[in-house]
């Protein structure tokens, strides 16, 4: 509906050019300051101000990550960790949004499991570690299962109370247009949430990195989270760099897709 | 003209853990084919407790209600129920969201979409059809949310308060749509309201509650010519009349 070749006053086009300037400034300073952190870091460990052995340097990291994937080792611990990492998010929120759905449409299961979700939610899941390792071995399904396990409960109260949210009247609507429980929750709940479900898979990304990281901490034969022990325990603390770095990239490229999903939702609605 | 609605001995306490409220108590009320009756009272007085009885979201405690000669037990997509709020879904087209209720029934048959389709373009939304709620002004929008209630041709419309979330221009304006619409295609309705003057712009009929336990205190019945609109009724002399009629009744009840 909107007029594209409207004309605009000359006041207009300075707003815009304010808007304008105002975004390059920031886009600037955005990157002058990870400059400015690389630099002073290779500045400082090159002078001796900081112990490059201890802190690594910029330039250690290229050189590592060059050795790397020239070992050829590297892409294939980012990809055992990413794999971890996709198949952790998938199954919680599988299971997640599986729980959300039977704890809304059956409020009397909602009551009585309340309280329990409540105490899982808040335990701190890496204190279940060693009874996992026991009961599914040291491997990739224990990461997946630490992954997972950290994901689900907040997946499952994220949804649950996003389908709460909807307004009595819209239910009361379509309960006088003679919908049943199961159609007021596909025709309504669910699309109605489809934006706050994206939303909680943007924080699920994040907390499936930490719960397989942590999983790798505790038990792998490979992957990121594997080098950084690794990398720590035989004072390689440039490996241990390189693998945050590696994970620093790998974690926001999974978010900007999530990101760009919902962009994509945002704009179809 | 026949009895469409029969509203007889109806009460409805509420239960809750630490109270007891008798929202109505005793109360008859019957509605005629193709009338239109307003229901006005104190806040609290219940009235869309009995928007809701008669709808079958709630049941009575006591007494029956029976509409064109069917007790109504349960939820009954014989009723259409407007709210104050449009609840268009903005995520689906206006046409969609007109047929909402067609397809939740499963009567998506060629004659029904060709009635609403016709009801769309005759209340000039044709244009509209493929676009979404957010691109539609207030006033459309109710209009669109009146086209859903009658796209399953309910045998009775149940209106609360639909205009209470609109400017007053448009409120105006969406009140005239409104009636013609109703009266043209011949529909009965039931309309809670706490705007008196609404309330005889727009009906046969107003029904004054008393305070809560509620129940009919008077009736007053309207003798417009059948011709104007209700804006045209609101520049009646006998508008004032009931108007103030209607304030002294509810003042008695204050």
């Amino acid at each position: 509906m909107k007029n594209k070749k409207q004309q605009f006053s000359e006041l207009h086009y300075k707003f815009i050019r304010k808007l304008r300037i105002q975004t390059v400034v920031v886009h600037t300073i955005r990157i002058l300051l990870l400059v400015g952190f690389l630099g002073i870091w290779e500045l400082a460990t090159a002078t001796g101000a900081l112990d490059p052995f201890i802190a690594s340097s910029p330039s250690r990291v290229v050189t590592t990550f060059v050795d790397l994937i020239k070992n050829s080792n590297l892409l294939h611990h980012s990809w055992v960790t990413l794999y971890e990492t996709i198949l952790a998010f998938l199954i919680s929120t599988g299971i997640g949004l599986a729980l959300a759905i039977v704890l809304y449409m059956i409020p009397f299961v909602r009551r009585i499991l309340e309280p329990y979700l409540v105490v899982l939610n808040s335990l701190p899941k890496i204190a279940l570690g060693p009874l996992i390792i026991v009961w599914m071995g040291a491997g990739t399904k224990t990461i997946v299962a630490m992954g997972v396990l950290i994901c689900v409960i907040i997946t499952t109260i994220n949804m649950l109370h996003g389908f709460c949210q909807i307004e009595d009247d819209k239910i009361m609507l379509m309960k006088t247009m003679g919908a049943n429980k199961i159609q007021t929750f596909t025709r309504l709940v669910f699309p109605a949430n489809i934006p706050s479900l994206i939303s909680s898979l943007k924080i699920n990304v994040g907390m499936a990195w930490v719960g397989v990281i942590m999983g790798e901490y505790l038990t792998s034969k490979a992957g990121l989270g594997y080098l950084i022990v690794y990398g720590g325990q035989v004072f390689k603390l440039d490996l241990v760099m390189t693998s945050i770095v590696v994970l620093c990239i790998l974690a926001g490229l999974m978010y900007g897709i999530i990101a760009l999903a919902e962009i994509y939702v945002n704009k179809k609605r | 003209m026949e009895k469409l609605l029969e509203i007889s001995g109806v009460n409805l306490t509420y239960q809750s853990k630490t109270s007891e409220t008798v929202a109505l108590s005793d109360l008859d009320l019957e509605i005629l084919d193709n009338e239109f009756v307003s229901i006005v009272g104190p806040s609290g007085c219940g009235k869309t407790t009995i928007l809701s009885l008669v709808a079958g979201l709630l049941s009575p405690t006591k007494g029956e209600i029976v509409l064109n000669g069917e007790k109504v037990k349960g939820p009954t997509t014989r009723i259409g129920y407007m709210f104050q709020r449009d609840n268009l879904f903005e995520w689906l087209t206006i046409q969609k969201n007109v047929t909402l209720g067609l397809s939740l029934q499963k009567k998506k048959t060629q004659e029904n979409i060709d009635y609403t389709n016709n009801l769309i373009t005759k209340y000039g939304l044709g244009d509209f059809k493929k676009h979404t709620p957010k691109e539609l002004s207030g006033g459309m929008r109710q209009r669109v949310a009146l086209i859903r209630t009658l796209a399953t041709r309910p045998e009775l419309l149940l209106l609360d308060e639909p205009f209470s979330a609109l400017d007053y221009q448009t409120r105006l304006l969406v009140q005239d749509d409104v009636y013609k619409i109703i009266k043209s295609e011949n529909k009965s309705a039931i309309l809670v309201t706490h705007d008196i003057s609404e309330a005889i712009a727009m009906s046969d009929k107003v029904v004054i509650l008393t305070q809560r336990p509620g129940k009919v205190k008077t009736i007053v019945n309207l003798n417009f010519n059948k011709t104007l609109t209700p804006f045209e009724r609101r520049n009646q002399p006998e508008f004032m009349e009931y108007f103030n009629q209607i304030w002294k009744e509810l003042q008695y009840e204050e």
